[in-house]
């Protein structure tokens, strides 16, 4: 190669030599009329610049003022401390007048890249315990300079919501559902008489489940990248809320905040966020360290406060400032469950036993954070907060051993026996009354209002229902026991009175209706295999469901009337969930409600004539379909029976020319006439 | 009413059916045996003994002079009603699955299973002079296997109901198959005319009956149940359909009767809608049959028991509300 490059050269030296080279140099006075920036523009454009570079640099700022005789000792901690992403090119030290340098120092790097790193490495990286070092790149200068002057952003122009409330108005006040598929399709049923009928639907409405919230405003579904809240007579989409993974959803009692948790987002600072409905802002977000029962956090009857637990720690939260409440959260050392009375600004939580001391179950006033009554309670496996509806009474259910035996980190408890303790919460300083039950309790329910509870207690295959009343200054009494029941649930109408008593454990569905005003029961009867039961919020009906996700066969829902009676059974292959729309708290006064329940009388006739108009017409709409099949058969028939009365002779040449075509036909008179015997009566005559 | 619970076999029961008169019930079983019953008080009147395996498929003649019958024992076998002896029998390549009468009673029509090497075949036999001859035509069954047969209205048309759904006319005068339809997408299990044999209703796995027009399989009705149907009636005085069946044996994993539905369901025949139903067997229902007078019916089911059931005056009176 070498050699034939210098040969090349060689020649081109002869070339030079043969052609005198020309002078290309200007002529005198020439004034040249072409710009540099025309002819090579393009080459110009690259030039260097002096900001050239300046992605590499980084401005530290918030160090030490150093004197100039220790600069150099500094200038190589700087370069130690700094050099961990790339080499230092340069640095710069800017020096005051006295002599000191001003605390702050540019350093370049190699590449821009390294310079980024710099920056996420060393921003708010302390050099010692005086001196935290803020870091910037140093085209922040830049960035910082042309921020554009600030514009008062124009007003959204107004777009009035939907009636979120509107089938609140409905004269009857039918109530809807949403029945939900396996495939995802979601239909708003209304509930209308004599048949419901299907309002909205829609494939893919949700890419999880549906969720109504508590007053029934909105319908949540759930996608890939947060929750949507729909309403309105037309479903609307309301809001939007982004929250990537999200996969459960839950709102503030008066649904003006609403927390979704996204177990799997990578951004654990973002597990748990709580957004403002209306706006749809995210007012803050959480993250979870460890396992929490869900709802993590839970709501003050008027939103103004949520709470949640961690290990030792009770922390309660105050709207709308996020913030904690008095700025630190309570220390609670085996603090285990809490739960916020329906009505009051009352916090009961419950305390495990520990060496220093007994459980407790405390009634804690916030923001006073007044403990208003503590109840210690000995030899405890477990407790369980249930509050009546109407916040008048608490009950904890208190899961109590006699023996104690611990193996390793297993704790064995035996001989179990379980204590109610029933706190009277509108009497003076809370007094509370204690049941004993020996067997074990399976389920425990208030009625919504009033003052009766139910509770399941015995033998899991043959359990008795007691029914017990609370009253002042008296110990509970037992009203009732049912006795020899398959029950493991137990569902109140949301106005008390008549409740379900169901067994949803496998291979059951026993459902049994029961008047609790003289303890009548008004049905027993099954729904098999059934999972789910859920009254809707007026106490008018009852759903139960086999979802396709527990039971292949037989899987659908059901409608029941509050006596029991069954009213409409759908039975889909495909169905998955369903859920009543709630309703919200009755404007109504107490007075008012007296007065509709004094002038019962009219307006059940008033109603009664209703449906009464209405089964006429349905049943004349059945009628008319029933003609209309029954026409239509008949004129197939007719063409038929021409066909067979053509065959008649064929028929006779078949058989001998022996009608058959009546039983009682041509042949009559030949049959046979034969005795039979009957057994009458068996009688047992002992032989003597 | 209380129905008479006729206890002569040990194993299901596979087939039940009256005779013309509606005096006589004959049944038969996976034990072997074939009983006959008088229907009124449910005393046995006799057996048909010579099966040496499970009999699938019964019929008895309109004058009731003989039965035929088939079974997994790869035989059909002809017998004297009155008697019980056996008048002849035939050796097949594999089980015989039903069996039928013409409206003659000259002719039988009977089907076997697929087995190794060897496909469904429909097999006309002459049993005029009262034995049974080698049979004088063979119908070739193509991918799937006989389930239900029938003759049509006057000896002229054959009708097979098969495992896959399928139901395939032909017209015996030709030999050639004339019609084909799939209205079922699972096997049908058995099929029944009505009393003047212009419809016909099938029972099928796939939870439906429906009801054909015997001569253009033309498809008229629809009965749906939650459960495989096994076998369905049609009243011969009421527009009114009888169904049977319920969770199959092997896949019945619960020990509650009411979860495996093996209620004899009534439905209307033109409205379609469930009407009544008759419970009792504690395992699915295989076979149903109406007493020609419309006034009794039978259910014979998996649990090997017959019931014999006499309607109340309750059902007689019972008029669907049509309007005036």
């Amino acid at each position: 190669m070498a050699k034939k490059d210098k040969a090349a050269q060689q020649e081109k030296k002869n070339e030079a030599n043969e052609n005198e080279e020309p002078n290309f140099s200007d002529e005198e006075g020439f004034v040249d009329r072409i710009s540099d920036q025309d002819l090579l523009g393009d080459i110009l454009a690259e030039r260097p610049k002096e900001t050239d570079g300046v992605e590499s640099i980084i401005v530290v700022d918030k160090g030490p003022r150093v004197e100039p005789e220790k600069l150099n000792k500094f200038k190589s901690v700087i370069n130690s401390f700094f050099s961990e992403p790339g080499q230092i090119v340069s640095a710069y030290y800017p020096v005051g007048e006295d002599g000191k340098t001003k605390g702050y120092f540019f350093l370049e790097y190699a590449s821009p890249t390294i310079a980024q790193n710099a920056v996420s490495i060393y921003n708010n990286a302390p050099l010692d315990k005086n001196y935290t070092f803020a870091v910037n790149p140093f085209t922040d200068f830049k960035k910082y300079e042309e921020i554009p002057a600030w514009e008062p952003p124009t007003p959204e122009p107004y777009k009035p919501l939907p009636n979120l409330q509107y089938w609140l108005l409905d004269p009857d006040a039918f109530d809807q559902y949403i029945v939900r598929n396996d495939m995802n399709l979601v239909q708003v049923w209304h509930n209308t008489l004599p048949q419901p009928q299907v309002i909205c639907e829609k494939e893919g409405w949700t890419e999880t489940y549906v969720q109504w919230s508590p007053l029934g405003t909105y319908l949540v579904t759930f996608h890939k990248l947060g929750v949507i809240l729909w309403g309105g007579p037309e479903w609307e989409r309301i809001m939007r809320f982004h929250h990537p993974g999200a996969q459960f959803v839950d709102f503030s009692p008066c649904e003006q905040y609403m927390v979704t948790y996204s177990p799997q987002t990578e951004n654990v600072n973002k597990k748990l966020i709580i957004f403002d409905i209306r706006s749809g802002a995210e007012m803050r977000s959480f993250s979870l360290e460890m396992p929490a029962i869900w709802p993590i956090f839970r709501w003050s009857k008027d939103d103004k406060y949520f709470a949640r637990i961690t290990r030792n720690l009770l922390s309660i939260y105050e709207t709308p400032s996020f913030g904690l409440l008095d700025k630190k959260s309570i220390n609670v050392s085996d603090i285990k469950d809490f739960s916020w009375s329906p009505t009051d600004n009352i916090l009961a939580y419950w305390v495990a036993e520990s060496k220093d001391g007994p459980a407790r179950v405390v009634l804690m006033e916030v923001p006073s954070r007044k403990e208003l009554r503590t109840n210690n309670v000995f030899n405890v496996a477990d407790c369980k907060i249930h509050w009546q509806k109407s916040g008048d009474y608490l009950c904890v259910k208190v899961d109590r051993y006699s023996k104690i035996k611990k193996e390793k980190n297993d704790i064995k408890y035996s001989k179990m026996y379980y204590n109610l303790e029933i706190f009277h919460m509108r009497e003076k300083l809370i007094p509370v009354d204690s049941i004993e039950i020996k067997e074990q309790i399976h389920a425990f329910a208030w009625e919504p209002v009033g003052s009766k509870f139910a509770i399941v207690h015995g033998e899991p295959k043959n359990v008795t229902v007691s029914f017990y009343n609370v009253k002042t200054k008296q110990d509970p009494v037992c009203l009732k026991k049912f006795e020899k029941r398959t029950c493991s649930h137990l569902f109140w109408s949301p106005h008390g009175q008549f409740i379900v008593l169901a067994q949803l454990l496998a291979d059951s569905g026993a459902l049994e209706f029961v008047d609790t005003n003289d303890f009548a029961s008004m049905n027993t009867t099954e729904h098999f295999n059934a999972s789910e039961v859920e009254w809707d919020p007026t106490g008018r009906y009852i759903f139960s469901g086999v979802p396709q996700w527990k039971s292949k066969i037989d899987t659908g829902y059901w409608i029941w009337s509050f006596q029991g009676k069954i009213l409409k059974r759908y039975n889909t292959t495909s169905f998955v969930q369903f859920a009543w729309r709630p309703r919200p708290p009755t404007l109504l006064s107490p007075e008012q409600l007296k007065d509709i329940k004094k002038n019962l009388k009219k307006y059940t006739s008033e109603f009664e004539q209703k449906d009464r108009t209405r089964m006429t017409k349905a049943s004349k709409e059945l009628i008319e379909a029933r003609c209309k099949l029954m026409d239509e058969f008949k004129k197939s028939i007719t063409k038929r029976m021409q066909r067979w009365k053509d065959k008649k002779k064929r028929r006779l040449e078949l058989r001998n020319h022996v009608d058959t075509d009546d039983l009682e036909g041509a042949d009559a008179g030949s049959v046979e006439e034969e005795s039979i015997e009957f057994l009458i009566k068996v009688e047992e005559i002992p032989v003597e | 009413m209380k129905p008479i619970i006729l206890q002569g076999h040990e194993r299901s029961i596979t087939k039940i059916v009256y005779n013309r008169e509606g005096d006589l019930l004959f049944s038969s079983a996976k034990d072997k045996t074939i009983n006959v019953w008088f229907s009124l008080n449910g005393e046995r009147l006799g057996t048909f003994d010579g099966h040496n395996g499970a009999v699938w498929g019964i019929d008895v003649d309109w004058q009731t002079t003989k039965l035929v019958s088939g079974g997994a024992d790869n035989t059909i076998r002809l017998w004297d009603c009155l008697t019980g002896v056996e008048l002849g029998c035939l050796s097949t390549q594999s089980a015989v699955r039903t069996s039928k009468f013409s409206y003659s009673g000259t002719s039988i029509a009977y089907s076997t299973d697929a087995a190794l090497k060897q496909n469904c075949e429909i097999f006309l036999g002459d049993v005029r002079g009262d034995n049974l001859r080698n049979p004088y035509m063979t119908l070739p069954v193509r991918d799937s296997k006989v389930t239900a047969l029938l003759w049509g209205e006057v000896d002229e048309l054959l009708i097979a109901g098969f495992e896959n759904g399928e139901i395939s006319q032909w017209d015996l005068r030709m030999a050639k198959e004339v019609n084909n339809i799939c209205e079922h997408n699972n096997s049908i299990n058995d099929m029944q005319t009505s009393k003047d044999g212009t419809l016909f209703v099938t029972a099928s796995k796939d939870n439906t009956a429906k009801l054909f027009d015997i001569d253009t399989l033309e498809c008229l009705k629809c009965y749906k149940t939650e459960r495989p149907v096994n076998s369905a009636a049609l009243s011969p005085v009421y527009e009114h359909v009888v169904l049977g069946g319920g969770q199959e044996a092997r896949d019945v994993t619960t020990t509650s009767t009411r979860a495996g539905k093996f209620d004899a369901r009534f439905f209307h025949l033109i409205f379609e809608e469930e009407f009544g139903r008759v419970k009792g067997h504690f395992g699915p229902i295989n076979s149903l049959a109406f007493h020609p007078d419309g006034k009794s019916f039978s259910s014979g089911g998996e649990d090997g028991f017959v019931r014999v059931h006499t309607f109340d005056q309750s059902y007689l009176d019972y008029r669907f509300d049509v309007g005036s």
